[in-house]
């Protein structure tokens, strides 16, 4: 390690960065541009539009020509992966290791379970170059990956939700600093469902959720096997070092399918929340005396369609918190609502400003002219809390019962201004990326990635 | 060699040979022609296609399918090989079939 961020005011003096990332969250805040490039997930599985899906590359530079466009498609070698979500090499995590960039996309196919590596040193134009074929993983007992962090060092972490057959139990894969297979990271048997996961190295944690076995939700969603058990309801607190779960909180009936974690980005933070997408319910979860505790803090209500058999459920199926730690934003993929509120007080987060927009019930159902197909899904802040942005497609099967039309329409991306000194949110309503009018069809579009770090993927060590 | 016969939703037909123990996918491939799929090993549903009047014979565990979608004929183009002539619904609709909406 370079002696050189060693400044004269004590070990930890950040002002000279050597590696990828920002010394701090504020730091992050403060030297961050403004946005200009979007990689965004875009799929074509489960559709019958006969081609891979893609990482498309969107120009969010308002003073652009093509402003608002995908401009570069980079189709993954072969079909049917289900992008979903993705991530870097290196992060903010590994802020001191010179030598580092952030530059390699690690991304995922969720149901291929092949992990295509892309690298964007050209950031316009980033070019694959490296794919890990399913049998690699499938070696391991592992299957279905999900979430792409990376810890400190340059390796590799990824969430891995089913063993080789589909089944349970799930566990983590890590690849090597040449993001080839290292390894798996965890003794199989610590946890059975996976899904997401967080660390916060200063306190040695890492909490991962639990969303189901592969086999059970990704042909589509069943209520019976909500009944029968199947579908997740706990959060494991692991020793981060130790590689084991010291601790497993139940969330119990409110809090089914537990989905993201989302820490505080502060290193010394001890809160984070959890999205229990099914229940509806935020979790708010945090140490207390050395154990970590749960707690439900939002409590979405669901609402009554007319016609319809039972109340619909919210579904909160993403949620995010600004660099500055200020608020937690969510989007409510089935009642057609984005949401920021207050976390000042992290036991007790307060609404600050909603849009009512797409799903079911959304007041607004069309920006410039295009008609929204579905709710807003997953969501992305630029660092300096200013923009909201977020895409409409949760997960083929799962669209397909819930909002059928976006398989023909395609997915829209959207965006919302946020005034994060009055806690306001206004829907742009001059931004559109309509992923419906691609030359092959209509596309559907989930995660939102920034080339220099985002309010999702930045860990402090 | 079973010949089976691809029936889409819209009308369009395809018929292709199918060697013995050979997934219905990888035969549809090796004629050009594109179904959907995902996993390939029978787990995640994508590829899900209907055969009526059965046939086909899954030469792994169809662990996307219930045992009501097995009764009603729906089988795995992935791992679903034909034992005999067939025809096989096949297309994304197909399997949009399998769940509902259950609010709704």
């Amino acid at each position: 390690m370079s002696s050189s961020h060693m400044g004269e005011h004590g070990e930890h003096e950040h002002h000279e960065v050597e590696g990828p990332g920002y010394a701090t969250p504020q730091a992050a805040i403060e030297e961050s541009e403004r946005e200009t490039v979007a990689y965004v997930i875009g799929l074509y599985t489960g559709t019958d539009v006969d081609a891979p899906d893609f990482l498309a590359v969107v120009d969010v530079d308002p003073d652009s020509g093509t402003y608002g466009e995908i401009t570069e498609r980079i189709e993954m070698p072969t079909k049917g992966d289900e992008l979903h979500h993705f991530g870097w090499n290196a992060c903010s995590s590994s802020c001191h290791m010179e030598g580092l960039e952030r530059r390699y996309l690690v991304m995922p196919g969720n149901r291929s379970s092949r992990i295509t590596i892309v690298d964007t040193e050209n950031r316009a134009h980033p070019e694959i170059v490296r794919v890990i074929e399913p049998e690699e993983v499938h070696e391991l007992d592992l299957s279905a990956p999900h979430t792409v962090h990376c810890p400190a060092g340059g390796g590799v972490m990824i969430s891995m939700l089913g063993d080789a057959d589909g089944e349970l139990p799930g566990g983590f894969l890590e690849l090597n600093e040449d993001l080839e297979v290292e390894g798996r990271w965890d003794l199989p048997g610590e946890i059975e469902m996976n899904y997401d996961f967080w660390y916060q190295p200063r306190h040695n944690v890492m909490i991962s959720s639990e969303w189901a076995a592969p086999e059970t939700y990704q042909p589509g969603f069943d209520m019976e096997d909500v009944e029968a058990g199947k579908y997740g309801h706990r959060l494991h607190f692991w020793n981060w070092g130790d590689k084991t779960v010291e601790q497993t909180v139940d969330l119990g009936e409110e809090g089914l399918v537990p989905l993201e974690v989302r820490f505080l980005h502060s290193p010394e933070a001890t809160h984070g929340y959890v999205n229990a997408a099914l229940s509806s319910n935020i979790f708010h979860f945090f140490e207390d005396d050395g154990e970590w505790r749960a707690e439900k803090v939002i409590d979405f209500e669901g609402r009554d369609l007319e016609g319809w058999d039972m109340p619909v459920p919210a579904l909160p199926t993403d949620i995010l918190i600004s660099m500055d730690d200020r608020y937690l934003f969510g989007a409510n993929w089935l009642h057609g609502e984005v949401w920021m509120y207050d976390i000042s007080d992290p036991a007790n987060p307060r609404h600050a400003d909603s849009i009512s927009i797409g799903g079911y019930f959304g007041d607004v159902r069309e920006v410039k002219g295009r008609e929204l197909t579905a709710g807003p899904q997953m969501v992305q802040l630029s660092l300096d809390g200013e923009r909201l942005y977020w895409t409409t497609s949760l997960y083929s099967t799962w669209d397909d019962q819930f909002f059928p039309e976006e398989k023909e329409r395609g997915s829209v991306m959207l965006k919302a201004d946020v005034d994060p000194r009055r806690g306001t949110l206004t829907l742009d309503e001059d931004f559109l990326v309509d992923f419906g009018t691609l030359p092959e069809g209509p596309a559907r579009a989930h995660e939102i990635r920034w080339p220099d770090g985002d309010c999702t993927s930045d860990v402090w060590q | 060699m079973p010949r089976v016969s691809l029936e889409w939703p819209d009308g369009r037909r395809e018929t292709v040979g199918v060697d013995p123990d050979e997934p219905l996918l990888d035969a549809a491939e090796r004629a050009g022609i594109g179904l959907p799929f995902g996993c390939r090993i029978g787990v995640c549903g994508t590829c899900t296609g209907r055969a009526f009047d059965g046939g086909t014979r899954h030469v792994e565990p169809p662990r996307a399918l219930k045992g009501r979608h097995l009764e009603a004929g729906y089988v795995l183009t992935c791992i679903a090989t034909p034992e005999v002539d067939c025809t096989v619904e096949v297309g994304t609709d197909v399997r949009a079939r399998l769940f509902e909406n259950p609010w709704r």
